[in-house]
């Protein structure tokens, strides 16, 4: 369904992603993992067309994207990374402010707008402007903006952010009913055990690159490791964090210079 | 001297100063964005076109005294100077308390970011407090620059004396700092009580409807108020309720008092100055004080999370979805977003100040007359001010950071997008600018000129509006501002060398036309041509055009020189 193929962009010359290449097939959940600074907000926005490649394409159902972003728009849902609303909205407004721009019928609207809020447990809070709520409560709006429009694609950056147990728990079953739905999920977090959990398979991006695609647990016996984590730390290379923390501790004790 | 305010500066608490400067931004967070937060370029530019205000008010009032012989005569007229120039100081202290509305008030981002600090509330309100008397001060200084002096020296070429120019200069600034002070400090004392008295929450909400009726009450007094500034009309019984109401007149004889040029059966109306301004800022003081020991409490004592109240749900018919959007995301942003509000209102002041000041000349008119010249021109101008002012404030960006949905979401090509803005110009700038015009219209007779008229009218709002959306593609509210785009200076002078002469030579015409059929119907084909000849401009490069969101500064290139 979703296919990026050497997908290259670079910002003032440097190289943010380069050679970027995977597919997402219909009711495959695909995290996309990588540490702060990897590219996946680049890839991300590329997938999303927010943001133009320099080199390469990304194929949905089999058509270059760019050559009717339109089409490709009305048939993706997207929850972004940072909760940003428009905060004088209250959530129905905002729910009814992308159901507007997405072109769905009034009443279709207001009937999926109070549901989806009820079910996300925000029929309360539908009036009271977003400025007023928790992290968790913005997610929550975000995700049901995402499913509006029933879209084939669903592309979720960092969605457990603030939630709480009950939501997480809820979202994950939500990605499995989703999936089993026939929808394609590319499901980008920091939570690896979540990932490990509900993907399919996983694409390891690190410095720009693909470092590993493949399903979780081939992963981590391929590299005789126990966990993802253990798998994700030893393909980005991270730094001993132990001995950093205890860097920090240092430079917060310095009482003068 | 430069060195001494700075040792002066430097002697303040440095938590002190960091606050002030913050606080500053804050009061002119508006235009500050449009020049890089450069405070003091934006300081120059609104202290500008006050001085301009003030060199003409000297000219008029120096030219006006020069063309009048008879004492008695010349008296009179500078009697109505001092009275306007304290009435308009008034207006421009109320425009100001409107645009910095609680500014001077600790509030929710102030409490949250600041109370973890070691900041003292005392430290907050004092840079508060003079964060905006520096903002008001610049305005009464810059105002009254030229004024200052020159009624100073004209009122005391009457006296005959150069004590009298001494005396009457102290008076004059004294009334002035007085009359400001006044007005400031009453607004914030009803602030100051209301947020004390009320929950935070109602008072949140009444806070903004308060903003808007002192808007309109400043507005409406300054243009409906009567001159009553001959000593005849001063004396009628019949005007002494009127006089006894009116905070201008209250410092106007406060002024003649300090002069010593008030009669002595006026003195009761000075005292009402003095009682006034004491009033005034024991209440604000006290309002104050008691606001920061107990609304900062308040405020973190209140829920974070307040179930909201469901509102009317009725959604009028705007055409497609799209429309209905836009539409709808104009008048939220315009009706909940403080800084778009205060934008906005600034350009309905001035259409609501022409429109009150012809709804005083006519309650003045018992019987309908026939239309004037001057109310074709009156009305060109409203449309103007009322179009371009939500173009201006279009262009102001509400989150940019939220923008993502529309990109996510345009499924419709860009022309559809234009539409709808333009859809959004003509329902919030024309329609009711327009029907303002109508309704002043109605003293007017024939009622087939006056019909003549708006159709003018209607086809000038459609061409205003066609003009804003040249080039203008994107959604209100959405793109982002380009640093030292708008320029004050330039747009008071523009509006005075072209819009002044144009709206001038075109109500002239159309008061010729309107007398003969042929003409008015000439007249009426080439604003139709011309409206739909820019329609059609727009529509055409609609079709190609894509939506943007950042505005793009242009290249400059800077050349060295080095050719021989």
């Amino acid at each position: 369904m979703l296919e990026l193929q050497n997908l290259y962009r670079s910002y003032r010359g440097i190289p943010a992603i380069e050679n970027v290449s995977f597919k997402v097939a219909p009711g495959e959940i695909v995290g996309f993992l990588g540490p702060n600074g990897a590219g996946k907000s680049t890839t991300v926005k590329i997938v999303t067309g927010m943001l133009r490649p320099n080199d390469g394409r990304v194929l949905f159902e089999g058509q270059d994207i760019a050559r009717d972003m339109v089409a490709f728009r009305a048939a993706f849902g997207y929850v972004p990374e940072e909760a940003h609303l428009y905060s004088y909205l209250s959530g129905l407004e905002y729910l009814q402010l992308v159901g507007r721009l997405r072109g769905l019928d009034e009443s279709l609207i207001e009937v999926k707008a109070t549901q989806l809020l009820k079910l996300l447990n925000l029929e309360s809070w539908q009036y009271t402007p977003i400025s007023s709520y928790s992290k968790g409560m913005r997610q929550r709006v975000l995700i049901a903006a995402a499913l509006l429009h029933d879209p084939k694609l669903l592309i979720f950056d960092e969605p457990l952010s603030g939630l709480d147990v009950v939501s997480g728990r809820l979202f994950k079953d939500l990605l499995e009913l989703l999936a089993a739905q026939g929808k394609a999920v590319l499901y980008i977090s920091h939570v690896l055990e979540v990932v490990e959990q509900v993907c399919n398979r996983v694409i390891v991006i690190a410095k720009g690159r693909i470092l590993a695609d493949s399903p979780p647990s081939d992963l981590a016996r391929l590299m005789s490791l126990p966990n993802l984590e253990s798998v994700f730390a030893q393909l980005v290379q991270q730094q001993d964090t132990r001995q950093l923390a205890q860097q920090m501790v240092e430079v917060m004790r310095i009482t003068h210079v | 001297m430069h060195d001494l305010i700075q040792k002066l500066i430097e002697r303040l608490p440095l938590d002190f100063r960091i606050l002030h400067r913050q606080f500053l931004l804050r009061v002119i967070d508006l235009e500050a964005l449009s020049i890089q937060a450069d405070v003091t370029g934006f300081l120059g530019q609104f202290a500008g076109v006050l001085i301009m205000l003030s060199i003409v008010h000297s000219v008029v009032m120096y030219v006006g005294l020069e063309s009048i012989q008879d004492p008695d005569a010349r008296y009179a007229f500078c009697l109505h100077m001092q009275h306007y120039l304290i009435a308009t100081m008034i207006l421009v202290t109320g425009l100001f308390t409107v645009i910095s509305w609680d500014a001077t008030f600790p509030d929710r981002r102030d409490v949250m970011v600041l109370s973890p600090l070691p900041v003292a509330p005392r430290t907050i309100l004092f840079a508060k407090l003079s964060a905006s008397a520096s903002v008001l001060g610049l305005s009464i200084l810059t105002l009254n620059c030229m004024s200052g002096l020159v009624v100073p020296f004209l009122l005391g070429m009457l006296h005959n004396s150069s004590w009298g120019f001494y005396q009457c200069l102290v008076a004059y600034w004294f009334t002035i700092v007085a009359a400001s002070a006044f007005l400031y400090c009453s607004v914030l004392t009803i602030q100051g009580f209301t947020a004390l008295l009320l929950p935070r929450r109602i008072f949140l909400r009444l806070s903004a409807l308060l903003q808007l009726a002192a808007f309109g009450l400043f507005l409406g007094v300054y243009y409906l108020q009567p001159s009553l500034t001959t000593p005849a009309a001063l004396a009628t019984p019949q005007n002494q309720w009127l006089l006894a109401c009116s905070p201008s007149y209250w410092f106007f004889a406060l002024f003649n008092q300090l002069n010593g040029t008030l009669p002595s059966q006026l003195f009761w109306l000075a005292s009402r100055a003095w009682l006034g301004l004491a009033l005034a800022l024991c209440g604000a003081a006290v309002s104050l004080l008691l606001c920061y020991m107990r609304t900062m409490k308040k405020t973190v004592e209140e829920p974070d999370l307040v179930p909201g109240a469901g509102s009317f749900h009725f959604v009028p018919s705007f055409g497609s979805s799209l429309h209905a959007a836009i539409a709808l995301f104009c008048i939220r942003s315009l009706t909940r977003s403080r800084q778009h509000r205060v934008a906005f209102a600034f350009y309905l002041a001035l259409v609501f100040a022409i429109a009150l000041s012809w709804l005083r000349s006519e309650l003045a008119n018992a019987a309908p007359s026939a239309l004037p010249s001057d109310f074709l021109m009156s009305s060109f101008m409203m449309m103007t001010f009322a179009v371009f002012g939500l173009r201006s404030v279009f262009a102001l960006p509400i989150s940019l950071t939220a923008n993502w949905v529309l990109r996510t979401t345009q499924l419709r090509p860009s022309q559809v997008y234009i539409a709808a803005t333009r859809g959004a110009l003509l329902l919030f700038a024309v329609v009711p600018a327009w029907l303002l015009a109508g309704v002043l219209s109605l003293s007017f007779r024939p009622a087939s000129h006056v019909a003549d008229h708006l159709l003018i009218l209607a086809l000038l709002g459609w061409i205003l509006s066609e003009l804003c959306l040249i080039g203008f593609y994107k959604v209100p509210f959405t793109c982002s501002y380009l640093p030292g785009k708008s320029n004050i200076q330039l747009v008071f002078w523009a509006f005075f060398i072209v819009c002044l002469p144009l709206a001038v030579w075109l109500s002239s015409a159309e008061h010729d036309a309107l007398n003969q059929p042929f003409k008015f119907a000439g007249f009426a084909i080439v604003f139709f041509g011309i409206a739909f000849g820019l329609f059609d401009y727009n529509r055409f490069h609609a079709k190609s055009a894509v939506l943007y969101f950042e505005e793009i500064p242009e290249e400059v290139i800077t050349t060295l020189g080095l050719n021989a």
